[in-house]
C-alpha cells in the first residue's frame, strides 16, 4: 500500500507514459553479459596455470551477479518512460534510484541522437537533450530510430517556439 | 654532456618551424580572408581590425625568458663549477668546456630568437573588430581560428590585470559567453583605457543602448555598495579552516619528529606546507580590496592584490546565488557568497574559483544588501523573515517546507535545516547545520529540475529535488523531503519557471533601462545611481505579471512595455525588500 502512495510522486496526474522499446534489454543483456564474462577470462588462465580447477569458484559470485542483472535489466527498461507535455519533457528511470527529469522545452540547447553498433543492429538509438546546464540528465534510450528522429525533430521545433535566453 | 648530441636538433627543428611561419600565414590569410576587406588596422574607428598592444608578447611571455635566462644562469654557474671545480685539473678538458658553452650559449640564443620570432608572429595574426552586434576576434599562426561573439549573448565583461600587465598599464578585456571551457573571447592585451572604454562600449551596445558616432559610450554611473576591509578578510580567514589545517599538521609533525627522533620526516611535509601556504595566500590575495558596485549596466566587482580583476555582470545574467556560513563566522555573523554566471565556470582552470565570487566575507547586512540587488523583489510577505529562517531557521516558520522527522536516518546531523521555500520569484532552498547554506535561484533561471530517490528514501517516504543551474559553484537543492512535498515542489517549480520565463526582462535589458533612464532625466533627475539603477526591469526580480510581455518570444525591444507600465515598482519603497529595515 505504502509502494502504491509512493509510486503516485514519480507519476504525476494526468501524464501518459511513453516505453522504450524492450529491444533495449536486450542491448543491454548483451552488454552486461559480455562485460562480466571477460571477469571469466583471468579466472580460467589462473584455473590452467595453477591446475586447480576450484579457481574457477571464484567466478561465481562475478556469474551471481550476472543473473541478477539479466534478470533485473528487464524491469530497468520497462522503468523508462518519457512523456511530452505542452510546456515540457519528462524523463524517469530507474527502479532502486529512481530519477525523475522536467526539462521545459524553451532551455533546450541542442539535442542529441547516438546509437552504436550493437543499437543499430537491434533497431533502437538514444536521444539526449541538452541545456545549459550540465546536470541535467534527460536521457531517453532505446527508441526505434524512426521514433528518435521525429522525437528529435519534434523536440526541436517546440524548443524553438518557446526559446528563452539563458 | 651525455645530452650534446641530441640538443642541436631541438633548435634547429624550432628555427625551421619559424622560418615555415614567416611563409604561412600570408598564404593561409589569402586563403581564409575572402570577402574580409584587407585587415589593416585603422586607427580609432570600431567596425575596423585592430591589433593587440605591440608590449604584449612580452607580457604574456614574460615567463619564458624568465625560464631562459634561468637556463642562462644556470648553465654559466655549472661551467663556473667544472670551470674552476676541483676536477679541473685535467687542462685538457678546457677547451672542450669552453666549446660546450659557447654551443649552449648559441642555442639558447636561437632558442630565444625562435620564441621572439613565434611570439612576434602570434601577436601579428591576432586581431580583434568590434562591431555594432558582434565582436570578431581571429587569432593563430599556423592554426587560423575566427571567433565571433554576439553582444546580446554576452554573460559578463571582465577587466584583468596581472602583475606584470599593470606594471606596464595594460589590461586583458575578457568577454564572457555561456559555451563551456574555452569559450570566451580574450582581448590581451589593450592599454587600460582602451579596455575601459571597449568595456564600456560593449556593455552599452549589449545592453541596447545606442552610442555615438565615435563609438563612445558614457561611463555608466555607479554607486558603491560595499567593501570588505582587509582586517576582515584576514580574520575571516583566521575564522576558517585553513589554521586548523594548519595547527594539525604541525602538532603531527612535531609529534612525529619528537617520537621517531628523526627531523627528516618533517622535511616530507614540506610540499604539504607549501601547499596550504599557497591556498591561503590565493585567498587572501583574490579577496584583498574587494569592493561591490551597483551600476545601470550591472554588478561591479573589483578586487585582487597582484592581480586585479575587475568584474562587470549584467542584471538578469547571475543564475543562482549561494549564501554560505561556516561554523566560526557564526560570532560575528558574517556570510561568503558565490553565483553561477553561465560564462564562468567554462573557463580556464587557472581563472576557476576567481570570477565566482561574490563576496568573499560580508556582515548578514551586506550580504542582503547583495541579494536585493541581483534579486530586488523577493515575491513573498515578509521577505526579512524569510530569509531570515533560511539562513539560520529550522522548522516551518515563514513558510519554510523542511524535511520529515524520519529524514534523520540519512542526515542525523543537518536533517532540520533541510527545507524549502518557493516565492513568486525565486526559489529558496537551505541546508547544512555546522556551514550554514542558503541557495537562490530565481525562477526564470533555472534550467531542468529532478526528483530522485533511493531505495533508503523510498523506504522512509522522502525524496530529492534538484534544480539544475549553469554550471557553477551553486548547485541548488533540496535533500530528503516528504515525498509528496518534493512531488509538489517539482510541479510548482515546473509551472513557476514557465510563468517567469514568459515575463522575463528582454536580451537587451537596457532597452528598458533607457526608457527609465529618460524620465528619469526629464523628471527626477536623481533616479540614477540608486539602488533602482541595478535592480530594474531586466533583473530576476521582475515580478511574474501575467500580462506582461509577450508569451513567446521576449526578446526584442518592444519588450520594454513591462518597464513602462511600472517603472519604479520593484524599487519604490513600498514594495517588500530582503533587507530588515523595509516595512
Amino acid at each position: 500500500m505504502a509502494a502504491r502512495a509512493d509510486d503516485g510522486v514519480f507519476d504525476p496526474q494526468g501524464v501518459e507514459w511513453t516505453r522504450v522499446s524492450p529491444r533495449l534489454a536486450t542491448v543491454r543483456r548483451i552488454g552486461s553479459a559480455l562485460g562480466h564474462l571477460v571477469l571469466l577470462v583471468p579466472a580460467v588462465v589462473l584455473a590452467l596455470v595453477l591446475d586447480r580447477w576450484w579457481v574457477l569458484l571464484l567466478w561465481l559470485p562475478v556469474g551471481g551477479l550476472l543473473v541478477l542483472r539479466q534478470v533485473l535489466i528487464g524491469r530497468q527498461v520497462a522503468a523508462i518512460g518519457y512523456a511530452e507535455r505542452e510546456d515540457d519533457l519528462l524523463v524517469r528511470e530507474g527502479l532502486l534510484f529512481r530519477t525523475l527529469v522536467v526539462v521545459p522545452y524553451g532551455r533546450m540547447q541542442y539535442v542529441d541522437v547516438s546509437a552504436g553498433p550493437v543499437d543499430r543492429r537491434f533497431g533502437i538509438a538514444t536521444v539526449q537533450l541538452h541545456t545549459a546546464s550540465a546536470g541535467t540528465d534527460a536521457t531517453i534510450p532505446g527508441l526505434p530510430p524512426a521514433d528518435a528522429e521525429r522525437l528529435r525533430d519534434r523536440l526541436a521545433s517546440r524548443g524553438e517556439a518557446r526559446l528563452a535566453g539563458l | 654532456m651525455s645530452d650534446r648530441p641530441g640538443e642541436p636538433a631541438g633548435p634547429a627543428g624550432a628555427r625551421g618551424e619559424g622560418a615555415r611561419a614567416d611563409e604561412l600565414p600570408d598564404e593561409v590569410a589569402a586563403a581564409a580572408g575572402q570577402g574580409v576587406p584587407d585587415p589593416e588596422p585603422a586607427p580609432e574607428a570600431d567596425g575596423t581590425w585592430k591589433r593587440m598592444h605591440p608590449v604584449t608578447p612580452l607580457v604574456r611571455g614574460w615567463a619564458v625568458l624568465a625560464v631562459l635566462l634561468f637556463f642562462v644562469v644556470q648553465q654559466r654557474g655549472e661551467s663556473f663549477f667544472s670551470g674552476g671545480g676541483p676536477d679541473a685539473g685535467d687542462t685538457g678538458d678546457q677547451p672542450f668546456a669552453r666549446i660546450q658553452l659557447l654551443v649552449s650559449l648559441g642555442l639558447l640564443g636561437v632558442g630565444v630568437l625562435a620564441v621572439a620570432a613565434w611570439a612576434y608572429l602570434s601577436w601579428r595574426a591576432t586581431r580583434y573588430r568590434v562591431g555594432e552586434e558582434a565582436v570578431e576576434l581571429r587569432s593563430g599562426v599556423l592554426f587560423r581560428q575566427h571567433r565571433r561573439v554576439r553582444l546580446d549573448r554576452l554573460q559578463a565583461v571582465d577587466v584583468v590585470q596581472p602583475l606584470v600587465a599593470r606594471l606596464t598599464g595594460l589590461s586583458e578585456l575578457k568577454l564572457e559567453v555561456a559555451g563551456g571551457a574555452g569559450s570566451d573571447v580574450s582581448l590581451a592585451y589593450l592599454r587600460s583605457s582602451e579596455a575601459q572604454r571597449l568595456r564600456r562600449t560593449l556593455l552599452a551596445r549589449a545592453a541596447g543602448v545606442g552610442v555615438d558616432e565615435a563609438g563612445e559610450a558614457p561611463e555608466a554611473p555607479e554607486r558603491e555598495v560595499l567593501q570588505v576591509p582587509v582586517d576582515r578578510l584576514v580574520l575571516s580567514m583566521a575564522r576558517s579552516v585553513w589554521p586548523v589545517v594548519g595547527a594539525v599538521v604541525v602538532v603531527a609533525l612535531v609529534v612525529v619528529v619528537v617520537v621517531t627522533g628523526e627531523p627528516g620526516i618533517g622535511l616530507a611535509l614540506v610540499p604539504g606546507v607549501f601547499g596550504v601556504a599557497a591556498g591561503v595566500w590565493g585567498a587572501f590575495a583574490r579577496g584583498f580590496g574587494f569592493r561591490i558596485a551597483a551600476s545601470p549596466d550591472g554588478l561591479r566587482l573589483r578586487h585582487g592584490l597582484t592581480e586585479t580583476r575587475a568584474q562587470t555582470v549584467p542584471p538578469g545574467r547571475v543564475q543562482a546565488v549561494r549564501l554560505q556560513q561556516p561554523l566560526l563566522w557564526r560570532g560575528p555573523d558574517w556570510w561568503s557568497m558565490e553565483m553561477d554566471v553561465a560564462g564562468y565556470a567554462g573557463g580556464a582552470s587557472d581563472d576557476a574559483g576567481k570570477e565566482t565570487v561574490l563576496l568573499p566575507v560580508g556582515t548578514r547586512a551586506e550580504a542582503v544588501e547583495v541579494l536585493s540587488l541581483l534579486l530586488p523583489d523577493p515575491g513573498c510577505e515578509d521577505p526579512a523573515g524569510v530569509l531570515g529562517a533560511g539562513l539560520t531557521g529550522t522548522g516551518r516558520e515563514h513558510g519554510w517546507v523542511d524535511a520529515p522527522r524520519s529524514a534523520r536516518w540519512l542526515d542525523p546531523v543537518a536533517w532540520r535545516r533541510n527545507g524549502y521555500r518557493v516565492t513568486r520569484t525565486a526559489l529558496l532552498a537551505r541546508r547544512g547545520r555546522l556551514v550554514r547554506q542558503l541557495d537562490v535561484v530565481p525562477h526564470e533561471r533555472t534550467q531542468s529540475l529532478a526528483l530522485e530517490q533511493g531505495p533508503l528514501q523510498r523506504r522512509l517516504g522522502l525524496a530529492t529535488v534538484v534544480a539544475h543551474t549553469t554550471p557553477g559553484p551553486v548547485s541548488p537543492r533540496a535533500d530528503h523531503l516528504a515525498a509528496a512535498d518534493a512531488a509538489g515542489l517539482l510541479a510548482e517549480q515546473a509551472r513557476r519557471a514557465r510563468a517567469a520565463r514568459r515575463s522575463a526582462g528582454p536580451e537587451l535589458w537596457m532597452t528598458t533601462l533607457a526608457e527609465q533612464a529618460r524620465e528619469a532625466r526629464d523628471g527626477a533627475p536623481a533616479a540614477t545611481g540608486t539602488p533602482a539603477a541595478v535592480g530594474a526591469p531586466g533583473a530576476p526580480g521582475e515580478p511574474v505579471r501575467a500580462d506582461a510581455g509577450a508569451p513567446g518570444e521576449p526578446v526584442r525591444a518592444d519588450a520594454g512595455a513591462p518597464g513602462q507600465d511600472a517603472p519604479s515598482s520593484p524599487v519604490s519603497p513600498s514594495e517588500p525588500s530582503w533587507r530588515e529595515d523595509a516595512p
